[in-house]
């Protein structure tokens, strides 16, 4: 994890899970669209979610906040990264 | 320390492993000493009184103890699988408490398939559902490794409109644990089924990611379990490879060693390139784990897939390559030919991750 990463914004980090989503899904997301209500992302693929984010931002995603809720929009992604970096695993 | 630990497991099993597959059990003590040092779910936290290994070094350790006693190995598989779980679903308190007890010398099954639901996991009935300050199971889980030796057994279920994990001590009441008779292969890991009925326990015992999907849940606990199989098979090819080139280097017919006929050597390139080829899908898997690279999941069945079709086949080659010499109950072998074949109808039948990866492959198609 570089240092740039620790500061990136809110922004930054919606424009790098978006360009993953991208990569995988061959679609271009906006930040409060449900990403499985639409049928394009499966649950298992909710599993190479988890593990990008991460990997990417340097957070563990464990215990209760490893929710669906928590990735079913690039909203949700970012406010979880945002919130685990804060110092409380909230585990 | 990965040496330390296979040279635990080597002197551990010795020469045993056959008398253990043809008794079809492995002396509880032999069991909790290893557990106690570790060396059952290898990668698990330091926190928690684990070794904290890689996963690569843990496949390593894996492959080794496969190449001994795969028994042995189906053990270790769901002993990581059940730490794994714990440490991915539970809260803090849970994982301390719990991987605790894992590292100490307790033994754990993880309980996913249902007499209704193998392959299509998400089709299981177990119904986990809260009442006060207690949870309550029913359901029953049929061919569940490690039950029959099991102090706590990590059982998946529905609850409310997803599903959930539950801690289960197998001591308690309601919980009802038959082996299954002879099984094909790994006959000595402990496979039993598990009826649960009305039982009742504190909801502490709940996992603390309840809610969330059935089939996510499985396929984060299936992701380690799937790339501990493999490496499994990888020990079972060379296992058998071990034991092929050794035979047909030594015995001689028509005035020659059987390596010398080509037909024989053919046995052995095969087994030769199985073994390599699957050692080098684990390690692509294992690099993907290790590096938390999202393509661990694909890359999990991957090695799972090619391991274990190349173990059946494997280890039919040795087979055939033995002949009478490896014909008997108990021999490296003969364990193998069977337990390989077991190996390619668990964690994912052949046919299951033909699908998951045919699903990949379509939808990374330009």
């Amino acid at each position: 994890m570089t240092d740039s990463t620790i500061t990136s914004s809110v922004a930054d980090i919606e424009q790098r899970i978006g360009e993953f989503l991208k990569a995988k899904t061959k679609t271009t997301w906006e930040p409060e669209v449900d990403l499985f209500a639409s049928g394009t992302v499966s649950s298992l693929f909710a599993m190479e979610l988890v593990v990008f984010v991460e990997g990417t931002f340097g957070v563990t995603v464990e215990g209760a906040d490893l929710a669906l809720d928590n990735f079913r929009t690039l909203r949700s992604m970012s406010s979880l990264v945002t919130r685990l970096r804060g110092g409380d695993a909230g585990a | 320390m990965l040496e330390t630990l296979t040279a635990l497991v080597t002197d551990t099993v010795a020469d045993a492993a056959g008398e253990w597959d043809v008794s079809g059990e492995i002396p509880i003590g032999v069991l909790r000493g290893l557990g106690s040092k570790g060396a059952l779910c290898a990668e698990a936290a330091p926190e928690f009184g684990g070794l904290g290994l890689s996963g690569m070094d843990n496949g390593q350790l894996t492959a080794h103890t496969g190449t001994l006693c795969s028994s042995l190995r189906s053990v270790m598989t769901s002993q990581g699988m059940a730490a794994w779980a714990v440490q991915r679903f539970g809260d803090h308190t849970q994982r301390a408490e719990y991987i605790g007890r894992l590292t100490g010398g307790d033994l754990a099954a993880v309980a996913f398939s249902e007499p209704g639901a193998g392959s299509d996991l998400a089709a299981m009935t177990t119904e986990i559902r809260r009442d006060g300050d207690e949870i309550v199971i029913d359901g029953t889980k049929t061919w569940i490794t490690v039950a029959a030796y099991a102090d706590w057994i990590v059982v998946f279920g529905r609850y409310d409109v997803g599903g959930a994990v539950a801690v289960v001590p197998a001591s308690a009441p309601g919980v009802r644990v038959t082996r299954v008779a002879a099984p094909l292969g790994c006959r000595a890991a402990g496979h039993a089924s598990v009826v649960l009925d009305d039982v009742r326990l504190p909801a502490k015992n709940l996992l603390a990611v309840a809610g969330q999907p059935v089939v996510m849940l499985t396929t984060i606990a299936l992701t380690y379990g799937r790339l501990s199989v493999a490496w499994g098979c990888v020990g079972i090819l060379r296992a058998c490879l071990t034991a092929a080139v050794r035979h047909a280097g030594s015995r001689e017919q028509f005035g020659k060693p059987l390596l010398r006929h080509q037909l024989v050597a053919r046995h052995l390139a095969e087994l030769y390139t199985a073994e390599r080829t699957a050692t080098f899908a684990c390690e692509e898997a294992g690099r993907s784990w290790d590096g938390g690279s999202p393509e661990q999941v694909q890359a999990a069945v991957l090695a799972k897939h090619v391991a274990a079709q190349n173990a059946a086949r494997g280890a039919a080659s040795a087979m055939q390559v033995l002949a009478s010499a490896g014909a008997t109950g108990g021999h490296v072998v003969e364990r193998a030919y069977r337990d390989a074949k077991l190996m390619e109808v668990i964690e994912g039948s052949n046919e299951i991750c033909q699908l998951i990866l045919a699903e990949h492959a379509a939808s990374t198609a330009n």
